[in-house]
């Protein structure tokens, strides 16, 4: 069988980031084939913060998806195995935070090998920061204060550094790994920019915002050669983003709420 | 050779202290008191709840009054407040006590090992500091662990500083005897198991006593001798009838 590939990496933005400007998030739903996709949202990179989930429900509640979220410090939360979890979703959205936290947990509980499995079969990878470096041979984090490198899962060649306008710390730090040699050459993203990978290459460069910019760098000879990425604007002329019917919006958002009310109650005893 | 000053210790509770019972402060008074120090360092670590915001107030509610209390978090090391932001080792060692606390054991081993916090951990033990925690701060000092989500219950490998497995909640779920014995009765070695609101305190690797915050609650010594599973009650002592000799006089913050 020969799923399409496909990861979409942000470089920072999405409902994390952008409570305002839904383009990022929109263009992640046009990336399945359903027609309301099933998005499983893993907000593992920062422990799964309630802030995060509740952000994801916000932005996705409302639109044409089945939205869902997987705590790896809440399993009982879930009604089916971990796997069994993955591989039923269209899409996997992997929030941003501590890289290193994000690895060492998917490695605990084997998720690394089940999303890798799930890519291969077709299902969307997305993800911005911590949740968009993994996916690559390394990236620079700062799950341990300062910027260091970090090896991530590998499904992509090359490195990726992001937030490349909004942390200036990070890049100059990316730019000596490259030079160095600790770092294979890759991307550096701005906040708001999406690089779409099908299979493991560069597609196309998405953003949000007028003027975000990626760029490809490559340590040639000691030297560092750089090429500048202009993305497409999203939403200045593509398709209107899915809406939904009224009914169907309210519905889900009292089930949300629910199931929101049930998650803060166990949590509060469990512990 | 170097001389120790002070004994391993560690006391693994089944559930309980600030974690599960506000109305008692009996067993984190106890853990407290093996500290000796008038006013003991506690630092708490959250890592099995992913850092939950409401356990770190609710730790510093039961311990900033009486405790010089502070908290380490894994997940925000890149932003300021009142995490510890800088060198772990130091901090750590600088401790009297070290409170673990509950959540998933397997994603806070996973962190801990990822920041090389398991080997100091194990210093901050030998060296004396004393180690707790309920749940997911229980299992995490033994050798092996029946963790359960659902499906089937999982044996989980821990520090193994204690040479035993381990089972929490022993009360709390009606199948959790019944999967504690399967395990052992398959090859997981001989531990403990442990209700809500019991304590066991060891002492180097020896158990020294078991304690408990309720009435009713106890703990079990589970073995597989010869092809049989044998579990044997613990003497328990309650908390509640030494509660004012314990204290101490040392002021603590209500519950």
């Amino acid at each position: 069988m020969s799923a399409t590939r496909t990861i979409l990496a942000l470089g920072g933005g999405g409902f994390t980031m952008e409570p305002t400007n839904p383009l990022l998030d929109d263009y992640v739903l046009t990336l399945s084939a359903a027609a309301e996709p099933k998005v499983l949202f893993l907000p593992t990179a920062s422990g799964d913060t309630t802030a995060q989930i509740n952000a994801f429900y916000d932005r996705f509640g409302g639109r044409a998806c089945t939205p869902k979220h997987a705590s790896l410090f809440r399993l009982d939360e879930l009604d089916q195995p971990l796997e069994d979890v993955v591989m039923a979703h269209d899409i996997v959205y992997v929030g941003g935070g501590s890289m290193r936290n994000l690895l060492a947990i998917w490695r605990a509980h084997e998720l690394d090998r089940i999303l890798a499995a799930a890519w291969r079969r077709g299902v969307v990878m997305a993800g911005l920061s911590a949740g968009a470096m993994c996916w690559f041979e390394g990236g620079v984090s700062r799950s341990g204060g300062s910027p260091e490198p970090l090896p991530g899962l590998g499904l992509l060649p090359g490195s990726l550094s992001v937030h490349a306008d909004g942390e200036p710390d990070r890049l100059p730090v990316w730019l000596d790994c490259l030079r160095s040699g600790t770092l294979p050459g890759g991307w550096a993203a701005e906040d708001g920019v999406g690089l779409l990978f099908r299979g493991t290459k560069l597609e196309r460069a998405v953003s949000s915002r007028a003027g975000a910019q990626a760029q490809r760098v490559d340590a040639v000879e000691g030297e560092l050669v750089r090429e500048r990425i202009e993305p497409d604007l999203l939403g200045a002329h593509g398709a209107p983003a899915p809406t939904m019917d009224d009914d169907v919006r309210e519905y889900r958002r009292v089930q949300r709420i629910r199931g929101q009310m049930r998650g803060r109650l166990h949590r509060f005893e469990d512990i | 050779m170097s001389t120790r000053a002070r004994t391993p210790q560690i006391v693994a509770l089944g559930g309980g202290g600030f974690s599960m019972e506000r109305d008692s402060t009996l067993l984190d008074d106890y853990i407290l008191s093996l500290t000796k120090a008038r006013r003991p360092r506690v630092c708490f670590l959250p890592t099995a709840s992913g850092d939950a915001d409401h356990y770190v107030v609710r730790f510093y509610r039961r311990f900033s009054a009486g405790c010089e209390a502070s908290h380490i978090s894994m997940f925000r090391r890149d932003q300021g407040g009142r995490g510890v932001e800088d060198d772990l080792a130091s901090h750590l060692l600088a401790q009297d006590l070290i409170y673990v606390g509950g959540g998933n054991v397997v994603s806070m081993l996973g962190v801990w090992r990822a920041h090389g916090l398991d080997e100091l951990l194990r210093e901050a033990w030998r060296r004396g500091i004393v180690m707790c925690g309920p749940s997911a701060g229980s299992l995490c000092w033994f050798a092996e662990a029946l963790s359960a989500f659902h499906g089937a219950p999982r044996r989980v490998g821990g520090l193994g500083l204690l040479p035993y497995s381990n089972c929490v909640h022993y009360d709390a779920e009606p199948a959790r005897r019944a999967e504690y014995h399967a395990l052992v009765a398959e090859g997981m070695r001989s531990g403990f198991a442990v209700d809500d609101g019991v304590a066991l305190h060891f002492r180097g690797t020896e158990l020294h006593r078991a304690v408990s915050s309720r009435e009713r609650a106890g703990a079990f010594r589970v073995q597989r001798i010869a092809h049989e599973v044998l579990e044997t009650p613990l003497e328990t002592t309650h908390l509640g009838k030494h509660a004012e000799t314990l204290r101490g006089g040392r002021a603590l913050a209500p519950a």
